[in-house]
């Protein structure tokens, strides 16, 4: 039977929430979706984790963690009582540039829900038995990080792009020296300065209740702070040794542009064709042809102040030197991308963006990374008709002038006896450092 | 209005090749979801014959007599669909989401490989190995990468259907060859055991009717039958003890269930939920926050369709505190427990919560499509998924003390204590 054809797809926009400035200073972004029976709410608080005291690295990690255990209204664990009641959960990221806290629940009970979040931001108990918990589980989850290939490499490829001397090249939720100092006074110093509405966003989106809802939640400034970027560093391979290791977990990247540079959607599309479809080049490569690995993946994402490269895949360890110098020379781009590489890559990130915005929470991710850069929540519609206009040699020479080879740092876990001499042979020297 | 009065429309129609049809549409979804449930999974795999149902789950996108190797996931993706497979026991499943103008091409993509598969000696070489780095990413080259297998040998012996991983073992893979490879997707990639459900915009009569022309002309051959299961004679409950270079020791006790259609699960999951999902728990209460005897409490289960399933209660413990010790302090608990049943409070939280978990599963049409073939699977029907929160709302504190006293009795419970290296 001959093959179908596929006709035009259906034109698509993000959807456009209503904006409301409340008296408290907080910006409200409703986007009312109706058939979602699940709604998702979000906080965006915009402060830094580089205000953290150097000596209480986590402290915001372990706040947002801690912050609804118990409120003065519902101490002890009643608070999340009344919200597990409502089906409701909470979660929330302390990023290094930004804080997100937010939560799920049936759209129905949004009117009961919202004012139990409100009462969490307004009045958390800290109770020291409460911020002694999460310490205890952050040390943990550090320590499971540590152990975890992925995680470890990633920690590293951060250290290595930023510097251990800086906030941003050491873990978010700090470490355990700095974690084990923490007070409840600590959590409750970090949430008044950080958890105000003054500057930050909450986006609510759903089948919404038609009555809006009072959010009793008041607060003065948080300090401002100057977003700063650290200085760049020349990029060099590392090796996080792990003796008998049967895979090279292996991350490469660097530190990019963000999307309010002209570049952006050519890097975007660029990025995919090379790492970020099943059919970019690296995956063809690694996985297809050659058989090395499960599947790499990787592309540009972008932050507030800038945005990041990285590819990242795992390999058995004997091909590692090879798969390393094969990411190097993808990286490099020697040969342009292909019209048809980009019109593929074209047509998915254009195409794919009705079904990544088909939940409520879909929606809410991309409405906060929004926020978080201060951009205006009709900025993925335009973005979608620029990535349009892109063409081959817009996209190689975007990829060409922004990724250069050099600045790629490459950070390993695997067993450093085998990895070292085979990069060596390769050409690419490593350095091993442990975490 | 409650939401447990959910009203997906299902149409369901048998093509006469045997292979089964239903359709939800739901106007307003961005995409299709093309969801393909072969009835086949590694529970149908022979002795020393283990992980070749997962294997077809790559060899499926290896291509066919006029799709190139790779070209049906590049094909979709570069029309802004997802596409990707996953193996069970029980079945495996293929499945896309792309874009309404898209769905006749998904379809025939599926009919292709499904008529004309491309099992050579590249492809199948190739996705061997792929195979394999798959294995090592995920349970060799991790840490707790054995706690499934563990488990596993815990409650079958390794010659019982569900006594194997799905990913196989390396041996098994190694050893396998061409002809046994394509004997298996003979006997068991046929229509007649093969169910598809298409959920969005599309309609009844146009789904029906797209499936017929495109999967129509697929032969008819007679159902599979699946190997009766043998009686699970594994190990009676025991305590297995390993160390292990990890960061954290763990407590693991499991109990052997019913299959998953048994109507008992649902009064189950709730039970499981009140005592250790979420801060409210009675396990995260009592243990974690009252008496600083674990760090964290977590529950899961493992269905199977034909034989017992296993529910899980994972405790890691606090500093000082020995395995055995918290073992023990999870058994008082869940014996209260059995003895007093849940209060009316706990059991709305767990139901509203379950609400939720339910709803937002059902909330794309990936999700639901892929819900509803689990319905088809586990108990013959696929509008379950209708009816299912509904028999949550009804379930009372004594169903729920019934469910639990009958198949959480700490006197049947298995432990797998899990020691760290350097745990004091």
């Amino acid at each position: 039977m001959t093959r179908p054809t596929v006709g035009p797809s259906r034109p698509w926009i993000f959807p456009t929430p209503r904006v409301d400035q409340l008296r408290t200073g907080l910006t409200v972004w409703r986007f009312e979706l109706p058939g979602q029976h699940i709604a998702t709410f979000e906080l965006v608080l915009p402060r830094s984790l580089s205000a953290e005291p150097t000596s209480k690295e986590g402290v915001g990690t372990v706040a947002l963690h801690a912050v609804d255990e118990g409120t003065s209204s519902h101490p002890d664990g009643e608070i999340g009582e009344l919200l597990e009641a409502q089906g409701a959960t909470l979660h929330g990221s302390a990023r290094h540039q930004y804080t997100t806290f937010g939560g799920q629940s049936p759209s129905r009970r949004l009117p009961e829900v919202l004012p139990l979040f409100a009462e969490v931001l307004r009045e958390p108990d800290y109770a020291e038995r409460d911020v002694a918990h999460h310490v205890e589980a952050q040390i943990a989850a550090h320590q499971s990080r540590l152990a975890s290939p992925g995680a470890a490499s990633r920690m590293a490829l951060r250290r290595e792009l930023y510097g251990p001397e800086q906030r941003a090249g050491r873990p978010a939720s700090g470490s355990p020296a700095t974690l084990v100092q923490l007070t409840p006074d600590d959590a409750r110093a970090w949430h008044s300065e950080t958890f105000t509405p003054v500057g930050a966003t909450l986006i609510v989106a759903g089948a919404l209740p038609d009555e809006w809802l009072e959010f009793d939640w008041a607060g003065g400034p948080a300090p401002s702070e100057a977003a700063t970027v650290p200085p760049r560093k020349p990029g060099r391979i590392v090796v996080l040794d792990r003796p008998g290791a049967v895979q090279a977990t292996i991350v490469a990247g660097c530190r990019t542009v963000t999307r309010d540079d002209p570049r952006w959607p050519a890097l975007r599309i660029a990025g995919h064709a090379l790492a970020g479809a099943f059919a970019s080049r690296l995956n063809l490569d690694l996985r297809e042809r050659l058989a090395y690995s499960y599947g790499v993946s990787g592309g540009f994402s972008a932050g507030p102040v800038e945005g990041q490269f990285t590819v990242a895949g795992s390999v058995r360890s004997e091909t590692a030197a090879d798969a390393v110098a094969r990411i190097l020379d993808a990286v490099a781009l020697g040969v342009g991308l292909s019209e048809a590489e980009v019109e593929s890559a074209r047509r998915y990130l254009i195409d794919v963006a009705p079904l990544a915005n088909e939940t409520s929470a879909d929606i809410v991710a991309q409405a906060s990374a929004l926020a978080a850069a201060g951009v205006a929540p009709d900025y993925l519609t335009g973005h979608l008709r620029d990535l349009a206009g892109i063409s081959a040699d817009e996209a190689t020479d975007a990829f060409r002038s922004t990724v250069r080879p050099d600045d790629l740092a490459v950070a390993i876990a695997g067993d450093a006896a085998t990895l070292v001499p085979a990069l060596t042979t390769a050409g690419l020297a490593a350095t091993v450092v442990s975490l | 209005m409650s939401e447990a009065e959910l009203n997906y429309e299902l149409v369901v129609d048998t093509l006469p090749n045997g292979l089964q049809v239903a359709v939800s549409p739901d106007p307003a979804a961005p995409g299709v979801a093309v969801n393909l449930w072969v009835a086949v999974g590694s529970a149908d795999e022979e002795p020393g014959r283990t992980g070749f149902a997962h294997l077809f789950e790559h060899l499926m996108f290896q291509g066919s007599a006029a799709v190139a190797s790779g070209e049906h996931m590049a094909t979709i993706e570069g029309l802004g669909g997802t596409v990707n497979a996953t193996t069970s026991s029980d079945r495996t499943n293929y499945f896309e989401t792309v874009p309404r103008s898209a769905l006749d091409l998904a379809l025939w993509l599926e009919a292709d490989r499904l008529a004309s598969l491309a099992i050579t000696p590249e492809n199948f070489e190739a996705q061997r190995q792929v195979v394999k780095e798959e294995k090592r990413q995920r349970y060799d080259n991790q840490p707790y990468g054995d706690l499934l297998e563990l488990l596993t040998a815990q409650h079958f012996d390794p010659a019982h259907p569900y006594g194997h991983l799905t990913i196989g073992s390396m041996a098994d893979l190694d050893a396998a060859s061409l002809d046994d490879v394509a004997g298996f997707f003979e006997r068991w990639y046929r229509p007649s055991n093969i169910r598809l459900v298409l959920c969005g915009p599309v309609t009844p009569d146009e789904g029906l009717e797209l499936a017929r022309r495109r999967l129509g002309h697929l032969p008819k051959l007679s159902a599979p039958s699946r190997a009766t299961m043998p009686v699970v004679s594994g190990p009676e409950p025991h305590t297995t003890s390993v160390t292990r270079a990890v960061p954290h020791s763990l407590a693991y006790l499991s109990w052997r269930t019913p299959p998953a259609h048994h109507p008992d699960h649902l009064a189950l999951d709730l039970a499981l939920a009140i005592l250790s999902d979420g801060h409210a728990s009675r396990l995260h209460r009592s243990l974690v926050k009252r008496r600083d005897v674990a760090n964290e409490v977590h529950s899961a289960t493992l269905t199977n369709r034909s034989a017992s399933s296993i529910a899980t209660v994972l405790g890691r413990p606090s500093d000082d505190v020995p395995i055995p010790a918290l073992a023990d302090a999870i058994l008082a608990e869940l014996a209260a427990f059995i003895d007093g049943g849940p209060r009316e409070e706990e059991l709305a939280r767990a139901v509203a919560q379950y609400e939720r978990d339910w709803l937002w599963e059902l909330a794309t049409t990936t999700g639901r499509a892929d819900a509803i073939n689990e319905s088809w699977l586990l108990h013959g029907d696929p509008q379950r998924v209708n009816t299912h929160l509904a028999e949550i709302v009804a379930l009372s504190c004594d169903d729920v003390r019934r469910a639990a006293g009958r198949w959480l009795s700490p006197d049947d419970a298995y432990q797998l204590h899990y020691h760290a290296e350097d745990a004091r």
